[in-house]
């Protein structure tokens, strides 16, 4: 897959969308290689060339902190939200899960073209905010069907007041 | 005679005696504190003992569960996937029962 084909660039004509990706600069990652940490800043969106990007949080246990998968990123695929979203941190830690390529989109030359070409803006945002709002779904159903499981284990019981 | 029956009931009265004797000697040995056992040692297990494991799961209404650390990883993650399937299967038809979908997660079952 090129980064032509990615989510990112769906809608736009070849010649918009080659003209988007000459904004940004390949970076090359080795397997278990870090693309960004958590806290970092985020200057940057990034479209997943070839390989396999692993976004993960961390969990303590009593042994330390451990890197749980949260969601894989694979050819086409954009990650680093973060980078277009005040306060632009980054929320998770993104590593190479293999050997991966990466496009890397500066947010202030995206802006910049965005700002030249609103048509191409509107289309690129419409694409960002259709993912992030699915993500926003589904992380808004895994959080409930959480607590009701909270509620469930912990056996808690309401009564009415009246 | 009478030497007889005398000799007769002492006899009689000696055997009682040492019947009774026998008795308590007995009862006091079944009734004498055994011997303590050693506790049966709990196996080591990852990171926590099991003692305190199991009165934090008592007090929490829980039967604890010790896995090693790369096993509860993988199952977080296949739980974490699963939620994610769940949550898109209820996006794509969202019924009061597909949130509330049962999941086969190993890590809440």
């Amino acid at each position: 897959m090129t980064s032509v084909h990615a989510d990112l660039l769906n809608g736009l004509a070849e010649g918009d969308a080659e003209r988007i990706l000459a904004l940004g600069s390949r970076t090359a990652l080795s397997a278990g290689q870090v693309l960004f940490d958590l806290g970092d800043a985020a200057d940057s969106l990034f479209v997943v060339e070839s390989g396999r990007v692993a976004l993960t949080l961390p969990l303590r246990l009593p042994d330390g902190q451990r890197d749980v998968l949260v969601e894989e990123r694979s050819p086409g695929q954009a990650l680093g939200w973060s980078a277009l979203v005040p306060p632009h941190r980054f929320t998770l830690k993104a590593a190479a899960a293999i050997d991966t390529e990466v496009l890397a989109l500066p947010r202030v030359a995206l802006f910049g073209h965005f700002a030249a070409n609103p048509e191409v803006g509107y289309v690129v945002t419409r694409n960002v905010s259709a993912v992030v709002g699915q993500r926003l779904q589904v992380l808004q159903t895994m959080w409930l069907r959480e607590m009701q499981r909270v509620v469930e284990i912990r056996g808690i019981r309401a009564r009415s007041l009246a | 005679m009478e030497m007889f029956l005398m000799a007769a009931i002492m006899s009689l009265l000696a055997v009682a005696v040492c019947a009774v004797l026998f008795a308590a000697a007995t009862r006091d040995e079944r009734e004498a504190p055994r011997p303590a056992v050693p506790a049966v040692r709990e196996p080591q297990r990852f990171f926590v003992s099991v003692p305190a494991a199991r009165a934090e799961a008592a007090r929490d209404g829980m039967d604890p569960e010790l896995v090693p650390v790369e096993a509860l990883l993988l199952r977080i993650e296949q739980h974490i996937r699963l939620e994610q399937a769940a949550a898109e299967s209820f996006l794509n038809r969202p019924t009061d029962e597909s949130l509330h979908s049962r999941t086969t997660s190993r890590l809440v079952n």
